[in-house]
């Protein structure tokens, strides 16, 4: 079989663990020459159009804008270079892996040099807290936030014999067991999956609707006895186990697939999904709508922008983020490409409001989306949020696939948790 | 090495009777530098570096904090690890053996005096093994895939319901293992087959004079004269066994880093990444490789023992 030599497993870590020992944070602080800076980003959030936009206004100034992979990818390469000392001057970071970056805030550049403490207020608090350190840095700026919403196809509903206007689609689901007995109905009449999956589509949504997460807002572990975290988690099993799942992991291929042949009718969309269903079935342009979460509000997603310490240019950057992530600039982004602005004051702008996708039936996404963040209370993600995250998620998926037993799953992630982060 | 020029230098009467100009003593090392230098570089330093690591709780972009054995006592404690180990062994019992047999088989059929375009239907053996590892892993899970698969479409046509391959322990495994089979026979089929010529033709014609068939002449002919290169394969194969990385990690979009929703295909390979790369905990990322490396050393070791001790019985 593999000729290699006995060593070689071992020196692959080897070799990227050397590379990482030659890091050490640069402190000398060049200006760059202000005209070009380097911007890493990950698939799938569209910076593409932000960048093209910037040049209009900037033609002088060259971006070189690389997709790194999709967002994890982005945060590990960003932890690689800022290990290794090669970094790029600009980076988008998804909210989930921000935390273990703001609990080292000496990789980055603290943005009130740049005046980002004049500016804070104009992003909503809650948001911009979670990218200020300890001691007060801080150190990304963000982009967007996730907003909830439902996804859901008007013409299988229509053959269930469900109501497809929004409106009274969104009173068919005021609570989560409420859109578990909708889907109970919707496979009892047509033989058909209800929805995606349970872990995504309910754990993810019905556990970012709360005050307290995985951490209370002091920073301690409360994973095992927030009450949010347990309902919500019960609330998937049930779902999985009612059988209205069509048991596909959101993301892969065969979920991408199913999505445009109809195996399900309805999936949770925080506002940065409806830019996936529109590419991954552009043939069912038209069939979709969108409506209330159920339980009416909460978050799941949003990025920031950040300047690594070592950055060659980093008044460059900073000149990108000023433009782009002003009000006027957050509001110009989210008409183009989807992205919700994390800057309140525009929420009430008849640009935003009045948005309306027809892709999605013209459906009024800007005001669904807003409307989605205004009841929100807001709560602390913590350096192991996305690891927690991930052992619910597979605890779930395990029941879902018919090989988990629903009655342990709980005391199953629990176990896996704490030898995933130690505590 | 006994009648050259270059005698060692050990011999007092050998220095006597050539003098070498000090360039000339030098050169075989300078020839022999680069190799070293580049494993000194690429390996040596590297694998000492990870066994410092090791000892820490080392964040890449923050402290590092001496924990001792720490990390290694985790290691043994965590079911994560042995949960991977299991996996690796078990992917690479379900690959080697019917890789070794069929590749044995294969060699002996093409080893056949008579047969038509010998080097052609040698040669295709190696197109899998020059095929991209992503490629071919790729195009497999598509083959093993729930509900668009090939697979699962042909056992629909028998009447069979469709098997979720990737979530149960062992049909995960058996996809995997399929993978490295599919990659690795012809290779293994090459080694046995040059080793299978050279024995003599002579050998086998005897045999079929004093009335052996094609079944005897493997057992008792093929087999013995292959024991030395089996020896090498089984050990070969288990080095590259404990180190099967790409195709778990490919098989599944969402979840690469542990190979489904509970660890199902996770290899000690793709734990190490995980934990190193994934969760960037380098210490125990580090702790991990030093377990592998002590594993794979144990079975070098295995095998030196074995290719000194085994020999062909053929003289």
């Amino acid at each position: 079989m593999k000729l290699r030599t006995a060593t070689s497993a071992a020196l692959v870590a080897a070799l990227a663990l050397t590379a990482a020992a030659c890091g050490g944070g640069g402190s000398a602080q060049p200006a760059g020459d202000g005209k070009s800076f380097e911007f890493w980003s990950f698939s799938g959030i569209n910076q593409k159009q932000a960048v093209e936009d910037y040049k209009k206004v900037k033609p002088d100034v060259q971006v070189k804008l690389t997709e790194v992979g999709g967002s994890t990818e982005t945060a590990q390469a960003l932890t690689t270079a800022l290990a290794g000392g090669k970094v790029p001057d600009l980076v988008l970071i998804q909210g989930d892996d921000l935390p273990k970056f703001v609990q080292q805030p000496q990789n980055f550049q603290d943005l009130r040099q740049y005046g980002a403490d004049k500016i804070k207020g104009d992003y909503l608090d809650w948001v911009i807290s979670q990218s200020t350190a300890k001691s007060g840095e801080i150190i990304g700026i963000p982009t967007d936030v996730g907003g909830m919403a439902v996804a859901y196809r008007t013409d299988l509903f229509k053959q269930a014999g469900l109501p497809t206007d929004r409106e009274e689609v969104s009173k068919l689901w005021p609570t989560w067991d409420a859109f578990i007995e909708t889907g109970k109905k919707y496979t009892a009449a047509t033989g058909k999956a209800f929805v995606d999956n349970a872990a995504t589509s309910v754990f993810y949504q019905a556990v970012n609707q709360g005050p307290q997460k995985y951490y209370d807002p002091a920073g301690n572990l409360v994973y095992t006895t927030s009450p949010q975290v347990k309902t919500a988690f019960d609330l998937a099993i049930k779902t999985a186990q009612a059988g209205i799942t069509a048991r596909l992991s959101s993301f892969e291929d065969g979920w991408s697939a199913a999505m445009g042949k109809g195996d399900y009718a309805v999936i949770s969309a925080p506002s940065w999904l409806l830019e996936q269903i529109r590419n991954n079935a552009p043939a069912t342009k038209g069939k979709w709508d969108v409506a209330k979460i159920p339980g009416g509000s909460g978050n799941w997603g949003g990025s920031y922008l950040a300047i690594p310490k070592g950055a060659a240019n980093p008044k460059a950057a900073w000149d990108y983020i000023a433009a782009m992530q002003s009000p006027q600039g957050q509001l110009e982004h989210f008409l183009k490409s989807g992205a919700l602005p994390t800057t309140p004051s525009v929420y009430q702008d008849a640009k935003l409001l009045g948005r309306k996708d027809p892709f999605f039936s013209d459906a009024p996404v800007g005001k669904i989306y807003t409307d989605s963040l205004l009841g929100l209370k807001p709560f602390l993600i913590g350096p192991d949020s996305a690891a927690i995250g991930q052992e619910f998620l597979n605890a779930i998926t395990d029941v879902e696939q018919g090989k988990g037993d629903p009655a342990k799953a709980w005391d199953t992630a629990l176990a896996n948790i704490k030898t995933a982060i130690g505590s | 090495m006994s009648a050259t020029l270059s005698r060692p230098r050990s011999l007092p009467a050998a220095t006597a009777r050539v003098r070498h100009s000090l360039p000339e003593r030098l050169a075989p090392y300078a020839y022999i530098a680069p190799f070293f230098l580049i494993f000194a570089v690429f390996g040596l330093v590297p694998l000492l570096f990870t066994f410092y690591v090791a000892l820490f709780d080392w964040n890449p972009i923050g402290e590092h904090v001496f924990v001792g054995a720490g990390n290694f006592n985790r290691l043994l404690a965590d079911t994560r690890f042995w949960n991977a180990a299991w996996n690796t062994i078990s992917i690479w019992l379900l690959s080697t053996v019917p890789q070794l047999v069929l590749a044995l088989g294969l060699a002996h059929l093409l080893n056949h005096a008579r047969l038509r375009l010998a080097v052609w239907w040698r040669m295709s053996m190696l197109v899998p093994y020059i095929t991209s590892v992503a490629a071919t892993t790729i195009v497999f899970a598509q083959m093993f895939d729930r509900d668009y698969g090939l697979l699962n479409w042909l056992l629909g046509l028998v009447g069979a319901g469709p098997i979720d391959f990737l979530q149960s322990g062992w049909t995960s495994h058996l996809m995997i293992a399929v993978m490295v089979t599919w990659r690795w026979f012809g290779y293994t089929t090459l080694l046995y087959l040059a080793s299978l010529q050279a024995v003599p033709r002579t050998v086998y014609e005897a045999a079929a004079v004093d009335g052996a068939g094609a079944w005897k002449q493997f057992r008792h002919i093929s087999i013995p004269s292959l024991r030395p290169v089996i020896v090498f394969t089984i050990v070969t194969s288990t080095i590259g066994g404990l180190q099967v990385f790409t195709e778990p990690l490919l098989v599944t979009t969402t979840s690469p880093l542990t190979c489904g929703a509970v660890r199902q295909c996770q290899t000690l390979t793709l734990f190490l990444y995980e934990q190193g790369f994934g969760r960037f905990q380098f210490g125990y990322g580090a702790a991990i490789g030093v377990a592998l490396f002590v594993l794979i050393i144990a079975i070098a070791s295995l095998n030196y023992v074995l290719s000194t001790r085994i020999r062909p019985e053929r003289g």
